[in-house]
């Protein structure tokens, strides 16, 4: 059969024009519709990108319902309160005029807080304090995945819809960074269904380790504070109260610190430790020292912590441990964990070499204490 | 839910994708396979140049299927998203100084102790949770 075809085409000047032909119209095809196939390719990843964290969501929102359903009564279907949880959104206070914005955007939170706190209650009454914790930051992170699931769809059908480009190129460029958050906390939910430190844990981990053994007492909303005697100096401890995954609210627990010192020595230094983002190429666990607040999040907690330590005048140290945002939710990795054994011989040498005997060091462990206690 | 209606969105068009994808590799594959046949012939004729046209044009067609090949492998070959990680807790015992690595169970926390000694009478205190070490990925 393909002799036959090849004696059709014998003529080579023919075959020489309908390939000559045939290579001019893609060409020009190409010419005009190179952007539209760019798109279609595009479209496509993000599709891929789609289901899987499709999957993840389901994932999240189902592990939820599991959670909830174990820690609330018997045949109680949690599943119409976990949806509408799901939906919760924050609206964040105007800009337009930021005077005070921070005070605002903290009052606000301590509500959100204190509003999904009451929603797990009220899901679970029979849970223990740590249980609601961990419950409440198994639903935010499941929270989190719903809205990154919603963001992506939306771009993909609003890309499909007007096959547009640039509506496209806008998700498609951020894809990769995005996969790694998802995947980021699709690890969170294993760790808070089950209690596991995870890689922000390392501050309040490193505060444990110093303070483990003192006698401890609240401090702040989630905050304990513990003394500690040191090479004749005291160190005053704080990190959020574990075991149950939460972060406490370290801005009120310095300030209460620094301004309930009265008729006592002043505190002399303030040494935070908090995990930090590392850049690609630095050790997961690596440890750098620096100078100021080092804390994350919206930026209530380190406005009171800059606030009180601008007014009382001390010097302020940080510690970081760096990882990856992979790192961050999931639970902990066995660099991290060495490197809080690193990092309080850190504080330590810190203390040593930056204050004098009879000096008062204030060491504030931030992060997510799930799983550790004190 | 709103979402039940529009999930389906994207799943659809995945569908008639994969098919119109076989379509074309197969006619592809087919087109290929003549134009490299039609250049070895020619190569033996009298006009090896134009044998030369041929073959290019067949070994692009294979180039594109396997590159289709590889595509549709990457997304549908994915591991699952997110393996379970697997945790271990650390015990030690205070009076005695054993320690013990066991893996994690639910309701363990870093400084929980109201486990009793194998060794001696007193209890052990849980002193780490981390996760096992993965094994180094090769490339
Ligand atoms: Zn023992």
């Amino acid at each position: 059969m393909y002799l036959h075809v090849g004696q059709l085409l014998q003529n080579q000047s023919d075959i020489g024009m309908i390939l000559q032909t045939l290579f001019s119209f893609s060409f020009i095809i190409y010419l005009f519709y190179a952007q539209r196939i760019q798109a279609m390719t595009m479209l496509r990843a993000v599709e891929g990108t789609l289901r899987k964290v499709k999957g993840i969501r389901d994932k999240g929102r189902n592990t939820s319902i599991e959670a909830v359903k174990e820690a609330a009564e018997d045949d109680y279907d949690p599943t119409p309160e976990v949806e509408r949880f799901l939906e919760h959104f924050f609206i964040p206070p105007t800009s337009l005029d930021p005077a005070g914005i921070v005070g605002k955007m903290g009052q606000l939170l301590n509500v959100r807080e204190n509003i999904f706190e009451a929603e797990v209650r009220a899901m679970a009454p029979k849970a223990s304090d740590s249980e609601v914790n961990n419950l409440e930051n198994l639903l935010e992170a499941s929270l989190a995945l719903n809205v990154y699931y919603k963001v992506i769809r939306h771009f993909y059908l609003l890309g499909k819809r007007t096959m547009n480009i640039y509506v496209i190129m806008q998700i498609h460029m951020i894809l990769p960074m995005i996969v790694r958050e998802i995947e980021a906390y699709s690890r969170a939910l294993q760790a808070f269904r089950d209690g596991t430190p995870i890689g922000d844990s390392v501050g309040p981990l490193v505060a444990a380790r110093l303070m483990h053994g003192h006698e401890w007492s609240d401090v702040a909303k989630d905050m304990v504070v513990a003394e500690v005697p040191y090479n004749g100096r005291t160190l005053v401890v704080t990190k959020a109260k574990g075991p149950g995954g939460s972060v406490g609210k370290p801005g009120d627990a310095i300030e209460n610190i620094l301004n309930g010192r009265k008729g006592r020595k002043k505190v002399d230094a303030v040494i935070m430790v908090d995990a930090a983002g590392k850049l690609e190429g630095e050790p997961t666990g690596g440890i750098a020292e620096g100078i100021g607040a080092a804390i994350g999040g919206i930026g209530v907690e380190k406005h009171k912590i800059e606030e009180a330590v601008k007014k009382h005048d001390i010097p302020m140290y940080a510690i970081a441990i760096k990882q990856d945002i992979t790192h961050v939710v999931a639970p902990m990795v066995e660099e991290l964990y060495t490197a809080c054994d690193t990092a309080v011989e850190i504080v330590k040498r810190m203390v040593d070499q930056r204050t004098k005997e009879g000096d008062t060091i204030l060491v504030a462990g931030i992060g997510n204490t799930v799983g550790v206690a004190q | 839910m709103i979402s039940r209606m529009t999930d389906a969105g994207p799943q659809a068009p995945m569908m008639s994708l994969s098919w119109v994808n076989l379509a074309v590799v197969v006619v592809l594959g087919i087109f290929s396979l003549l134009f490299l046949w039609l250049g070895f012939q020619s190569f033996g004729g009298e006009n090896p140049d134009q044998g030369n046209l041929y073959i290019v044009v067949g070994t692009a067609g294979l180039a594109a299927i396997g590159y289709m090949f590889f595509r549709t492998k990457a997304i549908s070959s994915q591991k699952p998203p997110v393996e379970k990680a697997e945790v271990v807790t650390i015990l030690e015992c205070p009076s005695c100084d054993l320690k013990r690595v066991r893996d994690f169970q639910r309701g363990d926390y870093v400084y929980k102790s109201d486990e009793s000694c194998t060794r001696c009478e007193g209890t052990m205190t849980i002193t780490g949770i981390h996760r096992k070490a993965e094994p180094k990925k090769k490339r």
